[in-house]
């Protein structure tokens, strides 16, 4: 039996063959691409900087003011290089020159002829997936706002044409729901909660950046991880600093030398410096621009770290400073739920695509011109999506997503416990064997054996348990077949 | 202002007349005891209690990374301090509890939870001493939220807004959205911008957001603060430090702007008081100089001043008193029915929502809507109440100029003397009345002196009835199931459009019940007011009558020593009413 990216794969060629339409070429190119993830998020929530900070590298320009503009796509490529897609299909070379690193565009034309921006980056980081910059919601150019809306929400006639969300929230606010809301429309096609992940962004500043910051903000994140509306939206919140982490991934040897001659000084000077960002500022132009590039609490952090001399250099505060902005988390969480699951969810956008092109190509939607054109595209319409259909039904992968989903909308019946282990085993929080079983990732093969084979006769029980709902058992029923695919795994590995 | 108060009184002590003498008194209470509200408003975590506490150098306002202001806070002056809760009594009307201070923070943290309403604390500060109270509101979490239109409805109390945004980023669409709308209710509003001290680029986002006010066609002051640094002034006593927080200027606007404007209306009520006591003594003056001056006229003065006691004791049950039993039957039709419409939108609304979605899974946000939705309807409903009450107390207050001034109206003129005096009373007249006019809130009659509108209610827990489970299976059969499936969802959505109505329901009847209060205080507060008037204008015409009278009868040496002091006591009054 084929794989499920081969199985897509192989019918996206057949329904190319049949019906002529550019987004199929494109929805199957996209198969073989990189996983696209947003980053979305109102304005000024630092999506720009959690982009630096995810790549490891200065790209996407960053400012007090509100910034980007235009969404903006960051992807892997041999060498630097920027396309504008514009709105009429089109595509055109930018030249760019950079400044501290960020890339600036020349657009050449106005911002709206511009659809979104390509930029071409050299770096590992980018080759699983593609990164996507977008302007904030709520913001007060409503046309940049709306444009992020446009492009991220599946509308009507039109797939996403992203594959899963990173949204920054900074705190709770009425319209951070709302959007999540929209983004998750009902049912599997338009989005579900398993392709998003919160980020409780600019962690640092929370409590007023003091030197406890990033244990509030785990408090915080903690308290939304377990609200039952927001969960159900996305079921986990890291807190980040993405301005750490951006610093800790491109500090330089002159940033670290600036910052030990401040730790250097007497202590109660430190503190009359580290009092306000006024003041470090005002203490000369390099601290200023260390200030911009650390934040108030970066700079607080690194002066203690130094002073107490738990590092010596400037890597050693590079990795301290990465380790405190929770930027190492993420990664881990981004890897469980987007990269260990991009093939399920490759498959599923690119099914979404052909749903479109069939329908659109069905009668009655089809063109009126020729008489035997809807009834040959009918005849081959059917089948084609009858084979989508069977995909969803049959691939395992599928399933186990609608049961994340109804699992996390509190759809499900079952005790707390149960509906915990389900969601892991169901590959909630990650896909790989330990994850599902909640082991160390060092679990020996032998203890992932036991444990998948313990937990596989817990859910048959479940499933055949005569007082069990149905719901449930359907649900445990799939468990099993989660746990039975742990253990052929497991053998085979 | 005090001064001419007790001069006025001292005039009217003096003119043996009591009932004027208790209306100054009760004007100088009120001057006293009316401070200028401030409330401070704004989104989640941007440093509202935080602000409140550097600005009155306190701790009383619980801080935290995480925890969020629950419930109002009401800071204002008292000795020694003391903290209430106002908690709701079971006929609806809110109570004092006094509280420790220890037990405080968990109350503003819980609040509604424990059905406590709001927290009023008493603290000895010199801001407060001079008339500021402050309320710290909950975060709004969004304009379209429940506690956003609570906190638009409060504003319209408050003498002033404090709209508070830090520093870490410039303005969101929303929350211009919500200031625009709060500037409807609260002319008076500034913006603060907290945490200056965190983020180097504050004046950058200063620039931005006076860029975005100027295009959204807002006049509302920028001023940047550190709560932090003012707190560390406070601790390290350095006036510097404390220069440099940017508090000192948001003292001075406080000062200058809240209570300064709050100080002028309060002097423009005290004064129109002093002029229509002032009115009252004149004419009796007036009445007695003329004939002082001309006793053979007094018999002729008399008269007029015994027809116009006539006149004036129907006053009291003039027509204005119809116009403001209309006004009152028209005023509480309309706004019940006003209510009853917007909630009956709501219900359909809420039902076509519950018609598309199954309850089970829906009901945590319908709820979160119909709550919004029923504070937006109560809300709307008492602006509504609000702005009738102006227009009615206007009515009333016209009908009574009228009728007041006509009293005098083809009365024979004694003397050229008394006309031009009788010509200067009635405009002077006119103008008491706009003055009433202008010192009268609608609002706070409306309010009966509570700012605080409480949650609207509570949805109960519906308990939906479980899924099918195996019994079902057994005896129904495929089909069955699914058909049974389907009945379930309409059950449960019968279910929650019970709940939807008994909610709207117990709203209906909260807002309705508080609607109907406001309605009798207003009437209350105008059929006193304007048949004290009534009342002052009869018992000046008697005692103007009976002293001219009694002149008439004085032999003609002490009719001059009174003429004497007649004319010292005008000058007196003269300088009173200029």
């Amino acid at each position: 039996m084929s794989t499920l990216l081969g199985q897509v794969r192989a019918l996206l060629d057949r329904a190319i063959a049949e019906i002529p339409d550019e987004r199929l070429v494109q929805a199957r190119r996209r198969v073989d691409e990189p996983l696209r993830v947003a980053i979305a998020g109102k304005v000024k929530a630092g999506k720009s900087t959690l982009l630096n900070a995810l790549v490891g590298e200065e790209l996407a320009p960053t400012d007090a003011g509100e910034c980007t503009r235009i969404v903006t796509w960051y992807a892997d490529g041999r060498t630097y290089a920027v396309t504008a897609h514009l709105n009429d299909g089109s595509a055109e070379p930018r030249p760019f020159t950079r400044r501290d690193g960020a890339i600036q565009i020349s657009l050449g034309r106005p911002a709206e002829e511009v659809e979104h921006l390509e930029v071409r980056v050299p770096s590992s980081r980018l080759r699983q997936h593609t990164l996507i910059d977008t302007p904030g919601i709520a913001s007060l150019s409503t046309d940049v706002s709306l444009r992020t809306m446009a492009f991220l929400e599946a509308e009507g006639d039109r797939a996403a044409q992203t594959d899963a969300v990173i949204y920054l929230l900074r705190h709770m606010h009425g319209s951070d729901v709302r959007f999540l809301e929209s983004f998750h429309g009902d049912g599997l096609s338009n989005g579900t909660p398993v392709n998003a992940v919160g980020v409780l962004s600019r962690a640092d500043e929370i409590g007023g950046c003091r030197l406890d910051a990033m244990e509030s903000a785990a408090r915080v994140a903690a308290r939304y991880a377990t609200d039952e509306r927001l969960r159900r939206l996305c079921p986990v919140v890291v807190p980040v600093a993405g301005l750490l982490g951006a610093a800790g991934a491109t500090l330089r040897e002159e940033e670290y030398r600036i910052l030990a001659a401040v730790a250097a000084e007497p202590m109660d000077r430190i503190v009359e410096l580290l009092l306000t960002a006024d003041r470090f500022a005002a203490s000369g132009p390099q601290r200023a621009h260390v200030l911009s590039r650390l934040g108030l609490f970066g700079v607080r952090l690194a002066v203690r770290l130094i002073r107490e001399r738990v590092v010596k250099d400037s890597a050693e505060l590079a990795k301290q400073l990465t380790e405190h902005s929770g930027i190492d988390r993420l990664r881990e969480v981004f890897t469980a739920q987007f990269v260990g699951r991009s093939e399920v969810l490759k498959a599923r956008s690119a099914l979404a695509v052909l749903d479109e092109c069939i329908l659109a190509g069905s009668p009655g939607a089809g063109s009126p011109g020729s008489g035997s054109a809807p009834a040959g595209s009918s005849g081959s319409g059917a089948p084609l999506a009858g084979e989508a259909e069977r995909i969803r039904a049959s691939a395992h992968e599928f399933v186990e997503l609608r049961l994340l989903h109804q699992l996390r909308s509190g759809r499900l019946p079952g005790t707390d416990e149960q509906l915990t282990e389900m969601d892991a085993l169901l590959g909630g929080s990650g896909g790989a064997a330990y994850h599902r079983l909640g082991l160390p990732p060092d679990a020996a093969a032998g203890r992932i054996a036991a444990e998948a084979r313990e937990a596989l006769a817990r859910w048959q029980n479940i499933a055949e348990h005569p007082f069990s709902p149905r719901e449930l058992k359907n649900a445990a029923r799939a468990v099993a077949r989660s746990c039975e695919g742990l253990l052929v795994q497991n053998q085979q590995g | 202002m005090l001064a001419e108060l007790a001069d006025a009184r001292a005039l009217a002590g003096a003119a043996q007349r009591a009932d004027l003498v208790q209306r100054i008194d009760l004007a100088v209470e009120r001057m006293r005891a009316d401070d200028a509200t401030v409330a401070v408003v704004g989104e989640f975590k941007q440093g509202k209690s935080t602000l409140v506490n550097a600005l009155l150098r306190t701790d009383i306002c619980p801080v935290d990374s995480d925890i969020v202001t629950a419930v109002p806070t009401v800071l204002r002056f008292g000795r020694p301090p003391a903290a209430f809760l106002q908690v709701p009594q079971d006929d609806g009307a809110l109570a004092s509890v006094p509280v420790g201070f220890e037990e405080l923070p968990r109350h503003i943290a819980e609040g509604d939870k424990n059905g406590v309403r709001a927290v009023e604390v008493r603290l000895d500060r010199r801001l407060l001493g001079a008339g500021l109270s402050i309320i710290d509101t909950p975060g709004v979490g969004g304009l379209d939220s429940a506690q956003g239109n609570l906190t638009l409805g409060a504003l319209s109390l408050a003498g002033a807004a404090l709209f508070v945004t830090d520093s870490a980023q410039e303005l969101t669409a929303p929350e211009v959205e919500f200031l625009r709308r709060a500037l409807e209710r609260c002319p008076r509003a500034f913006c603060v911008l907290t945490k200056t001290d965190l983020y180097g680029e504050w004046r950058r986002i200063v620039e931005i957001n006076q860029g975005h006010f100027e295009r959204a066609g807002l006049d509302v002051p920028i001023v940047a603060v550190s709560s932090f640094l003012r707190m560390r002034a406070q601790a390290l006593d350095d006036t510097a430090l404390n220069a440099e927080s940017g508090f000192p200027r948001l003292v001075e606007l406080l000062r200058r702007d809240v209570l300064g404007a709050a100080a002028e209306n309060k002097v423009a009520a005290a004064r129109a008081e002093v002029k229509f006591v002032v009115g009252q003594l004149r004419e009796r003056i007036d009445a007695e100089q003329a004939v002082a001056a001309e006793p053979a006229k007094a018999p002729e003065v008399a008269r007029r001043y015994a027809e116009k006691t006539r006149r004036s004791a129907g006053l009291a049950g003039g027509s204005w008193q119809t116009v403001l039993g209309d006004g009152i039957q028209d005023l509480s039709a309309d706004v019940e029915h006003d209510l009853r419409e917007r909630l009956r939108i709501m219900v359909r609304r809420g039902e076509d929502l519950l018609a598309e979605s199954d309850p089970r899974e829906t009901w945590r946000d319908f709820q979160a809507w119909a709550q919004r939705e029923a504070a937006a309807a109560a809300v709307d409903n008492l602006m509504l109440l609000v702005t009738r009450t102006e227009q009615l107390a206007h009515d009333v207050a016209e009908r009574f100029g009228i009728e007041y001034d006509s009293l005098d109206v083809d009365l024979p003129a004694p003397d050229l003397a008394l006309r031009k005096v009788d010509e200067l009373d009635v405009s002077f007249q006119k103008s008491g009345m706009q003055q009433f006019l202008g010192a009268f809130t609608a609002a706070r009659v409306t309010y009966g002196g509570f700012y605080m509108l409480g949650a609207v209610g509570a949805f109960f827990s519906v308990a939906f009835a479980a899924p099918l489970g195996l019994l079902a299976g057994v005896t129904l059969g495929r089909r069955m199931m699914k058909s049974e499936r389907e009945r379930q969802v309409q059950q449960r959505r019968l279910q929650a459009k019970q709940e939807l109505r008994r909610y709207v329901d117990d709203v209906g009847f909260h807002v309705g019940r508080d609607c109907r209060e406001a309605t009798r205080r207003t009437q209350r507060f105008l059929r006193d007011e304007f048949s004290a008037r009534a009342q002052a204008a009869e018992r000046s015409a008697a005692a103007t009558a009976a002293a001219v009278q009694e002149i008439a009868g004085l032999p003609p040496e002490e009719r001059r020593r009174k003429a004497d002091a007649l004319a010292e006591q005008r000058r007196r009054l003269d300088r009173l009413a200029a």
